[in-house]
């Protein structure tokens, strides 16, 4: 797990498949050991959907509550609801997982 | 009815819980809150031979961490003594992963058993389980179990009797022995206290203790003496207690499962077009390659609008014509005819291209190249602050800033998106390569070369500088990372879904942008009209009082209006500067720059008799990094939704743009 997290904080982006031919293991074992760092709070699964709005806060956003229901949002391609006032549709489709590491 | 078993349900998300509890309880169930949480509690009997059973449902968590409510609940129930045995599932068709549940709970001294549920999934999968290895290594009953299977449970029954006669822990002295290559693990076991927690073993204090567990923690600071914390502190300091009794778990995992799970080995071997986008060498050109040929593919989505924004503008001359004959006003045919149907002709023109990229790149990303592409663009972007999937935008931009600032949308981090939009701004749009080359080559022939590869290494420059000056207030930064990424399989578009987001998208941006371009249009024919024949209009006398300021940046008033209208349209500054500079109606100075730049027959003498070289170089760069165009300025609103920003970014090309102009117009001073 060690050498996992080292390759990991090196600034490199890589996938899971290079992490695993990296480390001479298996995709399964990479996505268990991301589960877990993920878990313990060392690395952080980047949100690919509208949900992560501007500043990180939704205070003093008109965009966000009950008002907005699926459909509202322009765009939205999965009829999901968000914040409206922030992102306007930004759900993303098939881009796979994202994971930053956090310390 | 001779004795009552209570019997705990303990494991992750999706092992199978629930549908284990509903088919052993059936309408014997409650349901409710735990006590001072918002967490389900879920409790329910059942009679089995000549027992009852009472069932807890535990929440569904991770590990036994205390990480959150549900992992605190679970250790909280497990500590209160209620249960007599627990029932660990785990997910057969994942069991390298799934078993994790299991390693954190070894330590534990309540009897257990283990269920390797979803049997049916992973005899699907292929893979063979040998549930008596597993059994005999874990030291406790295992069995590998279907709990959607309602007929098949009986190995159930006879294995929960099994663990509730025999009362087994797991088998913990091989885990054990990895815990004690950790260091300082055996001097922190050495001073836990066996009854710290009731059912927890000091070897699992041990270890919790090295993983900054906060309630374990808490725990041996109330209990044990200052001394003795310190001395644990001391111990765990330095060690990366989490990683290293992780791995020990995984180990241990791996171990029990040796011999045991027989499966085929999933290839960490890319696929062929992955093996191109992910190259060190190729990776970057490939995807370049892709992104310009997504590019130049939606223009063939974008013909008919652009034809119809087109056809819409042949309105002008009819229209002109009947209001004419009818006796109207030539104020009122003008507003008609030059800032309705003439504004509405060049929006329909860009909605076609805003269609087209939103189509095309809609189809990239749901086929999966997307995903590629941000990967593909992790480590360049990284260096300004932004994400991979900025590149996008960027790339797009050579064609048009508005779909640069409308492709934005990949973006998730606000910060993030303003910035790559503020960044985007830098690059020349198609309109403006239309304009650079001509006067380029027109002022300074064969040299034109070095000029447009100048304006190239200039917007490098300016990217760099602008990520330096806005990123700081945008992009904090924990909002950078290295990228850890699970590339998603190819597959087929859903066309269905893309062409309803790709025509309510199209919709929606025609009704934002129709309301900001026919106010600036409106605002820039009123000071460019001639209300009578012998009037000077706004623009000129407001032009040639500004002269001296603008002479500073190396611009003529004529050459300072061309500069504005270029926020307007790129492609209508050239318009813009034939007429002024030929003396003609002023009011059609602006008709030209909307309909892409009627440009005077006899311009190039005209431009080459009454502008400098150093001049012309100054309006090159001053057009080339102004603002786009107000459809930009626009589409930036739309994406970003705050007006404050939209402006600082405005406003903030404009003098960049001058001070550009300026910078160039003093060196051209020195070379020319």
């Amino acid at each position: 797990m060690n050498e996992l997290l080292n390759l990991l904080k090196d600034g490199h982006a890589r996938t899971t498949l290079m992490l695993a031919s990296e480390l001479h293991t298996t995709p399964a074992d990479i996505r268990r050991k991301l589960e877990f760092l993920e878990n313990a709070g060392i690395i952080k699964r980047i949100s690919l959907t509208a949900a992560s709005c501007g500043g990180g806060s939704c205070s003093g956003c008109t965009g966000c509550g009950p008002g907005v229901s699926p459909g509202d949002i322009p765009g939205d391609r999965k009829g999901k609801s968000g914040c409206a006032g922030c992102i306007p549709g930004a759900e993303l489709m098939n881009m796979g997982e994202m994971w930053e590491v956090v310390r | 009815m001779s004795e009552k078993v209570t019997i705990a349900l303990l494991g992750q998300p999706n092992s199978g819980k629930s549908t284990l509890f509903n088919a052993l309880t059936g309408l014997r169930q409650h349901v409710g809150n735990w006590p001072g949480k918002t967490v389900e509690k879920k409790e329910g009997s059942f009679t089995y031979g000549s027992k009852e059973y009472d069932v807890a449902d535990l929440p569904g968590s991770y590990s036994l961490s205390a990480n959150s409510d549900e992992e605190v609940i679970t250790r909280d129930f497990i500590a209160s003594g209620n249960a007599d045995v627990v029932c660990i599932l785990a997910d057969s068709s994942q069991l390298e992963r799934s078993l994790f549940m299991v390693a954190d709970y070894a330590g534990i001294t309540v009897p257990c058993f283990v269920i390797l549920n979803m049997a049916d999934v992973a005899a699907a999968q292929g893979k063979k389980i040998d549930a008596g290895l597993i059994a005999q290594r874990l030291g406790v009953p295992a069995i590998l179990f279907s709990a959607n299977d309602k007929k098949g449970y009986e190995p159930f029954y006879k294995a929960l009797e099994q663990a509730v006669n025999k009362k087994k822990t797991l088998d913990v002295s091989s885990l054990e022995a990895s815990y004690e290559k950790i260091e300082g693990y055996q001097k922190v076991k050495k001073l836990m206290p066996e009854d710290l927690i009731p059912g927890y073993s000091p070897m699992w204090l041990a270890a919790k203790t090295l993983e900054n567990d906060p309630v374990v923690l808490a725990k041996l600071k109330n209990t044990l003496d200052a001394e003795t914390v310190s001395k644990i502190d001391g111990y765990r300091k330095g060690v990366q207690g989490a990683v290293e009794t992780g791995s020990a778990k995984f180990a241990w995992i791996d171990e029990i499962l040796s011999g045991a799970l027989i499966e085929k080995k999933e290839s960490a071997a890319l696929g062929k077009l992955d093996r191109i986008y992910t190259h060190k060498v190729w990776g970057k050109p490939a995807v370049v390659l892709t992104i310009l040929l997504g590019l130049i593919a939606s223009f063939i989505p974008a013909l008919p609008l652009m034809g119809f924004g087109k056809a819409f503008g042949m309105l002008k001359e009819p229209v002109t014509a009947a209001l004419t004959s009818a006796g109207c006003p030539d104020f009122i045919i003008s507003i008609i005819c030059t800032v309705f149907i003439q504004s509405l002709s060049y929006i329909f023109q860009m909605l076609g291209f805003v269609f087209g990229v939103t189509l095309v790149f809609g189809l990239l990303e749901e086929v999966g190249v997307m995903a590629r592409v941000s990967y593909v663009f992790d480590n360049t972007m990284g260096k300004l602050g932004l994400q991979g999937k900025s590149v996008m935008p960027f790339l797009v931009s050579f064609g048009c800033t508005m779909g640069g600032a409308a492709g934005t949308r990949v973006i998730d981090n606000w910060g993030q998106k303003v910035l790559t939009i503020a960044l985007a701004w830098a690059v020349p749009c198609g309109a403006a390569w239309a304009v650079i080359p001509m006067l380029s080559s027109l002022f300074f022939g064969p040299g034109a070369v070095l000029v447009i590869v100048v304006i190239l290494l200039t917007m490098l420059l300016h990217m760099w500088i602008t990520a330096k000056i806005f990123g700081r207030g945008l992009v904090k930064e924990e909002d950078r990372y290295g990228m850890i990424m699970e590339l998603p399989p190819y597959h087929k578009p859903k066309w269905g879904a893309l062409l309803r987001y790709v025509l309510g998208r199209t919709k929606d941006t025609f009704v934002r942008v129709t309301k900001v371009v026919l106010l600036v249009c409106a605002i820039f024919w009123l000071i460019s009209y001639s209300f009578s024949a012998d009037s000077v209009p706004i623009l000129y006398r407001i032009g040639t009082a500004i002269e001296p300021v603008t002479k500073l940046f190396g611009l003529n008033w004529q050459l300072f209006v061309a500069f504005v209208a270029s926020s307007v349209g790129k492609e209508g500054a050239l318009g813009v500067i034939s007429a002024l500079f030929t003396g003609g109606n002023f009011a059609g100075a602006f008709n030209q720059a909307m309909s892409g730049g009627g440009v005077a027959s006899n311009l190039n003498e005209i431009l080459l008799a009454n502008v400098t070289k150093p001049e012309a170089l100054a309006f090159i760069f001053a057009i080339t990094f102004n603002m786009p165009c107000v459809v930009a300025l626009a589409a930036t609103y739309q994406e970003i939704h705050s007006a404050k920003w939209t402006a600082k970014i405005a406003v903030y090309y404009t003098l960049t743009a001058l001070l550009l102009a300026a910078v160039v117009y003093h060196i051209g001073l020195l070379i020319f």
